[in-house]
């Protein structure tokens, strides 16, 4: 009964806070806007969380705004979607990839090193894709050499968000290439300003360029930044992978049914065609969207009871893209020829704007990346329902 | 789910798995009234089980796994409707439902008017669809919104037809139940004006909850079947599990079934006090929408994945499948659950 009072209080604060603090018309103020002001305006949002403690809610109680429980973190993320607030991508790895892989595998050193300057504002970025191992992560080839007391590395990158701002990188890195592919992989630390690192800003097709690729020449790595053991890379990368809990997809849920007025109005805006069709889809729709959000929040219910098993997550992340896909696809439909005209787009938003081409051609950043829809499959169906895993080897057939 | 609804759950199913799929319905129905399941709805003051309309969705979400004959989603539907009624014989009726009488109730949406006729008194016309098992009970519970009056109408009258309607779901018995300025008496009417207006309401939350549980039931066991069998059944030298094209959809079906249930805990969680609500309504709607729609997909894919077999009548998936399609009919049908929700926002 306390726990859940004190939870209802946690969310009027919150609330009040938001109302109060949520920068007014930043959707207006981001649309059409260059990558520097997004950054400015990113950076006055980090600030204003971190000094009232709701950007660090995960961490531990030592911490300003630490030591709330997962169920107080949930209230959390409910009311910034329910506030409509910009979503803080700029610092996310910040808060949640970094500081979480520091918090459960980093040494005392490293944690004294490093966190505080995540609360000043060192904006990290993940390097884990590469050109050759998205999906098959463990396949990648950005090496580590072992030279004295440095790693080396060498090779590329991609697909890393904001890393044209980093200050720092969550590098996996190959440093043997004997045994199955994960058991050579180490973990580093990595200041993006030493010589011989390269970024450079991947042109996205809805003209944005949030995404970045990051190369490698000859980069001298200090072997106090490693995390881990040499060759225990695989293992923190899931850690980093863990950190942000599934909390993320219960606020881009909340999000996508907050935005369902939007697309009733413009379905509502199409004016009096009464198309039942879309009429029907977007009533089908509704349908999902409580779906997308009951699955996340029962996912949470699971993670925070202490009962989660491999593959729920999957779960969520499919239901989640699968009904952005719709979303969007519907948008598109409504919004005919004039959702064909490039209006620019909004930086710092979730994947509902009304600019429905943008949106669409977005809801594909949440099929493919963080483990693909055809990723997710293979962990539903291998993790929850028993079937038998991909044989691992391939001949080449003869004749090719 | 709670706790002692799962260990509820979990007992229940240790009952069902030791009969058949679509047991026999007159045998099922003395066992479910001996071992108690008609209290689980009814709160503690009538000396019920209080477990309410979530615990109705956990026993009908087990019957629905093994294709239940027995009518016991209309009884939760008239268990609730006299708990819910302030009329003065409801107990002993309560006690004849739970003794294990059969009290008939449509399960479709349909039009019944119930008129007050001057001299005449009550008179009902129309046509009640989808009555489960008429043909065992003696009274019909005909409730509805519109007409602002829910009221027990004998069967064994002339003005009264019962007429076998045979589904191609062969695991339940359908009828018709025509009326033709059927007489009721005054003292049968059991709620009337705003408290029936409510209360018929809270009825279409609870049915359109109670074919949303047993349809679960059924896509989940149906789904556990399907994945059964494309891990035991070999072509081409391997598991049809490690083919990826059908892993793949069997992962799809999995997150209908994983998101439909979490919708349906999820809304039956905030329904509390608030189950004649157009908040609760719309909540209903939407579950039952994921439900039937998640069964469905998961019984066209059954009979693709399991080939040739599942076109065989000795082979149970047919069973499943036609359930599944009558399923998105009954309550409020496939296209009425579209339509309603998006009017829901599109009219604001």
């Amino acid at each position: 009964m306390n726990a859940k009072s004190d939870v209802d209080a946690l969310r009027g604060q919150v609330r009040r806070w938001l109302q109060d603090n949520v920068p007014s018309g930043w959707r207006s103020a981001m649309t059409g806007t260059d990558q520097e002001a997004f950054v400015r305006a990113q950076r006055d949002w980090f600030f204003k969380l971190v000094q009232a403690g709701y950007a660090t809610p995960h961490w531990p109680e030592t911490w300003p705004g630490g030591g709330r429980t997962l169920a107080e973190q949930r209230v959390i993320f409910e009311e910034v979607a329910h506030a409509d607030a910009p979503r803080l991508i700029l610092y996310f790895i910040a808060l949640y990839h970094a500081a979480c892989t520091l918090f459960e595998r980093g040494t005392n050193a490293q944690q004294d090193k490093y966190l505080q300057g995540i609360l000043d504002g060192d904006i990290w970025c993940q390097g884990f894709s590469e050109p050759n191992a998205g999906s098959d992560l463990a396949s990648l080839k950005t090496r580590a050499e072992r030279r004295g007391d440095h790693y080396v590395v060498n090779g590329q990158k991609i697909w890393s968000t904001m890393a044209q701002y980093a200050d720092r990188c969550l590098l996996l890195a190959r440093s043997s290439s004997t045994g199955p592919p994960q058991a050579g992989l180490t973990y580093l630390l990595l200041d993006m300003r030493t010589p011989g690192v390269v970024v450079r800003p991947i042109s996205q097709i809805t003209g944005d360029d949030e995404f970045a690729e990051i190369f490698f020449n000859e980069v001298e790595v200090p072997v106090e930044e490693r995390i881990g053991e040499e060759g225990e890379g695989w293992s923190v990368a899931q850690t980093t992978l863990a950190s942000e809990r599934g909390l993320t997809l219960v606020e881009l849920s909340q999000r996508m049914r907050y935005a369902l007025p939007l697309l009733a109005a413009a379905i509502r805006d199409k004016g009096g065609s009464g198309d039942l069709t879309w009429h029907r889809e977007f009533g089908r729709l509704v349908a999902r969207v409580d779906a997308a959000c009951a699955v996340a929040d029962q996912y949470l219910l699971k993670r925070i009871a202490g009962e989660e098993a491999p593959g729920d997550a999957s779960i969520v992340k499919l239901c989640y893209s699968r009904t952005l896909r719709e979303f969007t696809s519907l948008g598109l439909a409504v919004g005919g020829l004039e959702s064909q005209y490039d209006r620019g787009f909004m930086r710092g938003a979730t994947q509902e704007t009304g600019n429905w081409m943008v949106d669409f051609i977005n809801s594909y950043n949440w099929t493919i990346a963080g483990g693909s829809d055809e990723i997710q499959r293979n962990i539903i169906a291998e993790r929850l329902l028993g079937m038998p895993r991909e044989p691992r080897t391939w001949q080449v057939p003869e004749g090719l | 789910m709670q706790d002692n609804l799962a260990q509820m759950a979990a007992s229940v199913r240790r009952v069902l798995d030791d009969s058949d799929l679509a047991a026999p319905e007159q045998a099922s129905w003395e066992q479910l009234v001996e071992l108690g399941w008609l209290l689980v709805p009814i709160p503690e003051d009538l000396e019920g089980l209080d477990f309410g309309i979530p615990g109705a969705c956990v026993l009908l979400m087990e019957l629905g796994r093994r294709l239940a004959a027995v009518p016991f989603l209309p009884a939760m539907l008239t268990v609730d409707a006299l708990c819910q009624s302030n009329w003065k014989d409801r107990k002993q009726w309560l006690e004849g439902i739970i003794g294990g009488k059969h009290l008939a109730t449509p399960l479709a949406e349909c039009a019944i008017q119930v008129e007050q006729q001057r001299y005449l008194g009550m008179r009902l016309n129309g046509v009640a669809k989808a009555v489960q098992s008429a043909n065992d009970a003696k009274y019909i519970l005909v409730w509805s919104e519109e007409s602002a009056r829910i009221v027990l109408v004998s069967l064994a009258q002339p003005q009264v037809e019962v007429v076998s309607r045979r589904t191609w779901d062969s695991t339940r018995r359908f009828f018709d139940v025509r009326f033709d300025e059927a007489p009721c008496p005054a003292r049968f009417v059991i709620a009337e004006g705003a408290h029936a207006k409510s209360l018929a309401r809270r009825l279409r939350v609870f049915r359109d909850f109670a074919l949303a549980a047993d349809s679960l039931g059924g896509a989940i066991a149906l789904l556990e079947m399907i994945n059964d069998h494309l891990i035991t059944r070999r072509q081409f030298g391997r598991p049809l599990a490690l083919f990826q094209a059908l892993k793949h959809r069997c992962a799809d079906l999995k997150m209908l079934t994983v998101s439909a249930e979490a919708t349906l805990w999820e809304n039956l969680g905030r329904l509390g006090r608030t189950s004649d609500s157009s908040e609760a309504a719309k909540a209903a709607l939407a579950t039952k929408y994921l439900a039937c729609a998640a069964y469905g997909k998961v019984a066209e894919e059954a009979l693709q994945l399991y080939g040739g077999m599942a076109m065989a009548v000795e082979h149970p998936c047919h069973l499943f499948f036609k359930r599944a399609m009558l399923n998105r009919q009954i309550g409020h049908a496939e296209d009425c659950c579209e339509i309603k929700l998006a009017d829901a926002f599109l009219a604001n």
